[in-house]
């Protein structure tokens, strides 16, 4: 009987990892993995102070997709969750980058309230914001400070401004297809953006296998840095005044010689892919935000990709703005 | 040492030269030196000098930021990593580079308009009716292309462009007009596209000065292409005359009658004319005198190498003789003071060629 019991365990763990593999939505039966391995998360608060039983609010999202140590992945009831502040210099950092190096440098990161204090230069207001751009109903308050999710925020629904009740219920929801009609359904949860999300967060990425990116994201990113998604302050193709996104990735010049796709210097695709390509179509992809920047935090200024400090034009260097600017590797 | 190991250490050493010089007018260096991705830094908007942007092509200050740095500064040529950057507003005592110095004509540094082109971002539009460049004849033949049929009186003179020196003059737009360029590799300057062309006035050819004449020498100077048959439109003297189009004898410009009557007897000074095309020939004129290359009043060649010291019967009178091309602390931009040249300056000024004026 033992034996049958075991069985069965097998199956239903089998089942759940298949079911998390399709669905991506997280299904354990183990809660207090999640919901309670941080002091006070399972503390009942009195409904007077609360609109919920449990103190649950932004500090959960940073709570769980921190790590002490320097991994990237990190196993919570058995469900795989990805690390995006490092307490320790990262190893294999994911898609998004990692928190870990704004806690060394303001200008390494986003500064995320619940990990980092205000950042000293902006005073809290996102570089290039513009309201007008910023979709969000209820806006980007400077004064207060940068949240996961949230109108301060980047994932969940922006036109909320609690950021735990911007995303609250996605991890549990239903997330495919990934369409963009809920939070849950949005790639990364980023709400309204589609794509196609690598089921490691990038963390082996290579040409044929990583995350697949569509123009949403740049819309996303605009909503804060709007003014540097606008034309009229970036200019018209020939000459730019600032480096445009969103625009399709010339199929002449030297930029046609773009034909690999490398996941360090990423494309947008007009539609959502179902699986990842190695190839890059200039002409059809298109430059996005995530080309030369990541979302969290990088070692290097402004978020790149890499040290702008150290791309050198015509002395055969090949990566960096060089992987599109292909005329100036030689 | 055999024959074979003679020849190759030689071929190793004239490729080595081939690829040193291949390199040596295309910019190099870090991205960040010369753009800016975002006209952005630390959330707050960055300017160059006097220049606002945002600019074109992500420059840091376009055309003027990069290459009029400081104007109050003292280098005539920045160099920033690898890159070394020509300044052509500066105020560099002895500095000024082959082209002269704008800084002459600069607002707010005292400026003489009458002393240099008046240029977009320097100076303010002249007054008519120098608006207009004199000389000036729509539709002549450019390469490339054609001029503007007339120069409209409100269109102040820029870097480049149709209103414009550098880049190609077809094209309206300066930064189109030479959108590039500074990435183009430029081993062989023979004026086909832009990054080859002397100093990127395109279709123009000649040998570059690899320090724009800073200190140059009466042998290792710029190489300024001539002709002395009217039959090229890649000289020097032809671009200026395709602005300045009836200081030009050139049957596209002004023609010779413009110039001469008929031909014979000059009533403006010739460009683009050699010595062995003076009236009664070479041999016995004035112009024998100028025998050792002046930097105070260059020649042209035919097919020039920088490095010519002597000067014969095949060098060629050109615009630059007397001018400048951006600006000189002289009226009309001219190399010397005209009010003080006489037949006792021997040797100076116009006397440097006109030998035979000098007072007994």
């Amino acid at each position: 009987m033992k034996g049958f019991y075991l069985l069965i365990c097998c199956i239903l763990v089998v089942f759940l990892s298949l079911n998390l593999k399709s669905e991506g939505a997280i299904v354990s039966d183990d809660c207090e993995a999640c919901h309670a391995i941080y002091p006070g998360m399972m503390e009942e608060v009195a409904l007077a102070k609360s609109k919920y039983k449990y103190l649950l609010d932004d500090s959960l999202c940073v709570d769980c997709h921190s790590s002490s140590d320097n991994a990237t992945i990190k196993i919570l009831g058995g469900i795989k969750v990805p690390i995006v502040h490092n307490t320790l210099p990262p190893v294999k950092q994911l898609a998004g980058g990692n928190f870990y190096y704004v806690t060394k440098d303001d200008r390494k990161g986003h500064n995320l309230g619940r990990i980092v204090s205000m950042d000293k230069k902006f005073k809290g207001f996102p570089p290039g914001y513009d309201r007008k751009a910023d979709l969000s109903t209820i806006g980007y308050n400077p004064e207060k400070p940068l949240t996961c999710s949230g109108s301060n925020g980047c994932h969940g629904n922006r036109n909320v401004a609690n950021p735990f009740e911007a995303i609250r219920g996605s991890h549990h929801a239903k997330d495919k297809p990934i369409d963009g009609t809920t939070t849950a359904k949005s790639y990364r949860f980023l709400k309204g953006v589609k794509g196609y999300e690598d089921d490691e967060w990038n963390q082996n990425a290579s040409a044929k296998k990583h995350n697949e990116y569509t123009s949403d994201i740049d819309k996303l990113c605009a909503n804060c840095h709007g003014k540097f998604y606008k034309k009229d302050f970036t200019g018209e193709q020939s000459p730019w005044f600032a480096h445009p996104t969103d625009i399709f990735l010339p199929d002449k010049g030297e930029y046609a010689k773009y034909l690999k796709y490398d996941p360090d210097v990423p494309v947008a695709r007009q539609k959502v892919f179902s699986s990842p390509s190695e190839e890059v179509k200039p002409g059809e992809d298109k430059v996005t935000c995530l080309s030369c920047h990541v979302a969290h935090g990088s070692q290097y200024d402004s978020l790149l990709r890499w040290d702008y400090d150290n791309i050198y034009a015509h002395e055969g260097n090949k990566k960096g703005c060089l992987m599109c600017h292909t005329r100036k590797q030689d | 040492m055999s024959y074979k190991k003679t020849r190759l250490i030689y071929i190793t050493i004239l490729l080595f030269i081939i690829v040193c010089s291949s390199v040596n007018g295309q910019v190099k260096g870090r991205c960040k030196d010369c753009h800016t991705m975002h006209y952005s830094y630390e959330g707050e908007e960055v300017t160059y000098g006097n220049q606002k942007g945002p600019f074109p092509v992500l420059t840091k200050g376009g055309c003027i930021g990069c290459h009029g740095q400081n104007p109050s500064g003292t280098e005539n040529i920045v160099v920033i990593g690898k890159t070394r950057i020509p300044q052509v507003l500066h105020n560099m005592e002895n500095g000024d580079l082959a082209g002269g110095n704008f800084y002459y004509v600069a607002d707010g540094y005292n400026p003489d308009y009458t002393k240099g082109h008046n240029v977009k971002g320097i100076s303010l539009q002249e007054y008519p009716p120098k608006n207009v460049p004199p000389g000036f004849i729509g539709g002549v033949l450019i390469p490339g292309g054609t001029n503007p049929s007339y120069w409209p009186s409100t269109q102040q003179l820029s870097c480049a462009g149709t209103y414009g020196c550098h880049g190609n003059r077809t094209i309206e737009n300066p930064y189109k007009s030479i959108y590039g360029a500074h990435h183009e590799k430029d081993t062989i300057i023979d004026g086909e596209t832009v990054g080859k062309s002397y100093r990127f006035l395109f279709g123009i050819v000649g040998k570059e000065h690899e320090d724009w004449e800073y200190q140059a020498t009466n042998s290792n100077h710029n190489g300024y292409k001539g002709s002395n048959h009217y039959d090229s439109i890649n000289t020097i003297s032809y671009l200026c005359g395709e602005c300045h189009a009836k200081f030009h004898a050139h049957p596209n410009l002004g023609g010779i009658n413009a110039v001469s009557l008929n031909g014979i007897t000059w009533t403006g000074h010739p460009a683009d004319v050699g010595f062995d095309f003076v009236h009664g020939g070479f041999v016995g004129s004035e112009y024998q005198g100028y025998t050792t290359y002046n930097l105070e009043a260059p020649v042209a060649f035919e097919n020039p190498t920088g490095k010519e010291k002597i000067i014969d019967e095949n060098s060629i009178v050109m615009c630059l003789s007397c001018h400048k091309a951006h600006a000189s602390n002289y009226l009309h931009i001219l190399r010397w003071d005209y009010s003080k040249i006489s037949t006792e300056t021997l040797g100076q000024g116009c006397l440097i060629c006109h030998t035979k004026k000098v007072g007994k």
